[in-house]
């Protein structure tokens, strides 16, 4: 009784809006355990991908938490190896989602194959050649990404030990604190981890796919970790922001978010002209060695324009973060941080949902995939765990260093 | 130990194949393939074997009378890559698999072991011939057909990837025939796939691809006007020009090869036209 009237006195301790909004979310989370029993128990029959559509809305969840979440590894390289110290008051939150991030991609992947009581055959029976150089890519996604996760768990652990109740203990205060000093290690490995990973989830599992007109580019394995680098950095900004818009309290200083900015639109300048040279040399030469014709694969004005506005969306960081006018006014920073997400998730979209639609036989038409409830509330389910995760660390943890520094806060939480 | 010889490979003749359908029906009922509550559901259906109804009027541009059809069997077409040596060939299912779940025996033909399938379906992306099949509900047997099922094929689970191997569990069986009558030599081994022996016109014709003898020798079959591999038109470029291909990229190589004379099939067999 006691555990439920402290619970009672947690939830009333929140705004009425934020009361809906916990109402809101647990709702999709109840929601995402009913049908996540039924897909683990009945077979992903329930969802819409079928032979020809393999993977649906749960590899562009995967591809783009991956992608978003490879900002903390970026970040983390600039403020402990390069020693951008004005990244500090962001680093507790990036390395916070990062790690939710990797959490919900393990997770569905786990919903995505179809013996998840089978995925450690992963690690039991790996797909290596010689010299540990994995044959399949997917072979190196699972060991990258489950040792990555381990060094976000060590990245976790100074920050949970930060909170009030823990911080009173000397010695768990001197673990966290050495934890911290010693975190340039951590980020270094993770920064080679991630390289590897973010190639290989994001781009070389489908680069390396030789049949498939719509795939196979042996550079691809590269533009997705400078993907990840742009996208996944603006990502880092955005979700701050937010919080700070909520709480109505500056979370994270001016002059990080710049600082953080500048980094990300010089590597969407990277990005947008390494997709646009991947265009083109599909166009011109990998899509025609597949005996292909290249806009044969778009579908016509719909792929075409999926594919527009993926490079408009690319040009709209570049503008709002590197011209100094734009990069100091809310609106348009914040445009660009927008923009910057959507790049990186319209182009997982238009390299994975487009290419499955893609037909395999002359004869057959562009294939359609509309995902079925099971796969939405699974899909959401994650994002709203990780939304409610983020703001019990919001709340209890030192997740914003600089709003502990102006002033001591306590209340009014999103 | 005797070295494998043998390379296995198929011919279907599409001109005499009069799409009856005996083929999958056989390879169903060999491959112990589950019956669904609803198997019209086709892009989740589980069948090895595909009957393929094919027509020139794909594009609604041809008028009365023009109108041609054609039924075109697929299976795995057990391809390997640039390279034809079974020892290292790379067909574009088998280097992607996570937990070697596939592999390419040196008989040349493409192996599936359910079992160690974790069900990630990473190879029905790569299969450019949409030959893999993935069960997305649990396999049924109803009453009766659980006293027909096939003791030399793995029932699979629910979340595997499944697909057709040449039938290498009849090879297998004939194998261990020979060694009982005290042949060793693996290569005196002759062997029919289902689907071959169910064929009645004898549209369907397997054996090794080097034997000079075999009905489906392969320098025989490269030569042929009327043979078309499915979707791999580079088939039809200069010795030059395939070289110069294939060291951009691989090629699936597949080895099932089509026959036909009608050329409107030959051209939509062999890939997309508009490139």
């Amino acid at each position: 009784m006691k555990f439920i009237e402290f619970l009672k006195d947690e939830f009333n301790s929140y705004s009425r809006k934020s009361q809906i909004a916990l109402y809101v979310l647990f709702a999709i989370v109840a929601l995402f355990g009913i049908f996540a029993i039924q897909v683990l128990f009945w077979g992903l029959g329930y969802t819409d991908m079928n032979n020809n559509f393999a993977w649906g809305v749960w590899i562009i969840g995967d591809l783009g938490l991956v992608a978003l979440g490879g900002g903390a590894f970026f970040t983390g390289f600039f403020l402990y190896i390069f020693r951008v110290d004005k990244l500090e008051p962001i680093i507790n939150s990036t390395v916070l989602l990062g790690w939710m991030c990797y959490l919900f991609t393990l997770v569905l992947l786990l919903f995505d194959v179809g013996q998840p009581l089978r995925a450690w055959f992963g690690f039991a029976y790996p797909n290596w050649g010689p010299h540990l150089m994995p044959i399949s890519m997917l072979t190196e996604v699972f060991w990258c990404l489950s040792l990555y996760f381990c060094i976000l768990c060590v990245e976790l652990v100074p920050i949970v030990l930060k909170q009030r109740l823990l911080d009173r203990y000397p010695v768990v205060h001197a673990i966290g604190h050495y934890m911290h000093k010693l975190m340039w290690t951590m980020a270094a490995a993770g920064t080679f981890l991630s390289f590897f990973h973010q190639g290989s989830l994001g781009g070389g599992m489908w680069g390396v796919l030789y049949a498939k007109a719509q795939w196979f580019r042996p550079h691809f394995f590269f533009l997705a970790v400078v993907a990840a680098t742009a996208g996944g950095t603006s990502f880092m900004m955005l979700i701050p922001w937010i919080a700070g818009k909520i709480m109505k309290k500056e979370v994270v200083p001016k002059e990080t978010f710049y600082t953080l900015a500048k980094i990300s639109g010089v590597m969407f300048i990277f990005y947008t002209s390494f997709r646009i040279y991947d265009i083109y040399s599909m166009a011109v030469k990998y899509v025609p060695a597949v005996d292909r014709s290249f806009m044969d694969l778009w579908g016509g004005l719909y792929g075409i324009w999926m594919l527009a506005l993926e490079l408009i969306l690319c040009f709209v960081p570049i503008t709002m973060y590197l011209v100094k006018k734009f990069r100091e006014q809310e609106k348009t920073l914040v445009t660009g941080f927008i923009a910057g997400v959507s790049a990186i998730l319209v182009s997982k979209m238009n390299v994975l949902l487009h290419g499955f639609s893609v037909p395999n036989f002359p004869w057959r038409g562009f294939t359609t995939y509309n995902p079925t409830i099971q796969e939405w509330f699974v899909f959401l389910g994650c994002i709203a765990i990780m939304t409610l995760i983020y703001m019990w660390f919001v709340k209890y943890t030192p997740l914003f260093p600089h709003l502990h520094h102006s002033e001591h806060a306590s209340e009014g939480h999103e | 130990m005797t070295t494998m010889k043998r390379l296995w490979g198929m011919s279907i003749d599409l001109d005499k194949c009069t799409g009856c359908g005996a083929c999958q029906i056989s390879c169903m009922q060999e491959n112990n393939m589950p019956i669904f509550e609803d198997d019209s559901d086709i892009p989740k259906r589980v069948t090895f074997m595909d009957l393929m109804r094919v027509t020139n009027d794909y594009q609604g541009d041809k008028k009365y009378g023009e109108v041609q059809i054609a039924y075109v069997p697929k299976m795995c077409q057990q391809c390997s890559g640039n390279n034809p040596d079974p020892n290292k060939a790379v067909p574009p299912c088998v280097s992607v698999c996570p937990a070697v779940a596939t592999d390419v025996s040196d008989d040349g033909v493409v192996s599936q072991i359910w079992s160690r399938c974790i069900g990630c379906r990473y190879c029905q992306a790569a299969c450019p011939y949409e030959a893999r099949v993935f069960n997305w509900w649990k396999p049924k047997y109803e009453t009766d057909f659980k006293n027909s099922l096939n003791p030399d094929v793995s029932v699979a689970s629910r979340g595997t990837v499944v697909k057709c191997t040449f039938c290498s569990h009849i090879w297998k069986r004939e194998r261990d025939k020979m060694i009982a009558q005290g042949i060793t030599d693996i290569n005196q081994v002759q062997y029919t796939p289902a689907c071959v022996s169910a064929c009645p016109t004898g549209a369907m014709k397997f054996g090794d691809l080097r034997d000079p003898n075999s009905p489906v020798y392969e320098q025989k079959l490269k030569n042929d006007p009327r043979a078309v591999r499915l979707l791999h038109k580079i088939d039809n470029a200069d010795p030059a020009e395939q070289q110069r291909r294939m060291k951009i990229k691989n090629y699936p190589n597949p080895k099932v090869y089509y026959l036909t004379s009608k050329q409107w099939l030959r051209d939509i067999l062999s890939g997309f036209q508009n490139s």
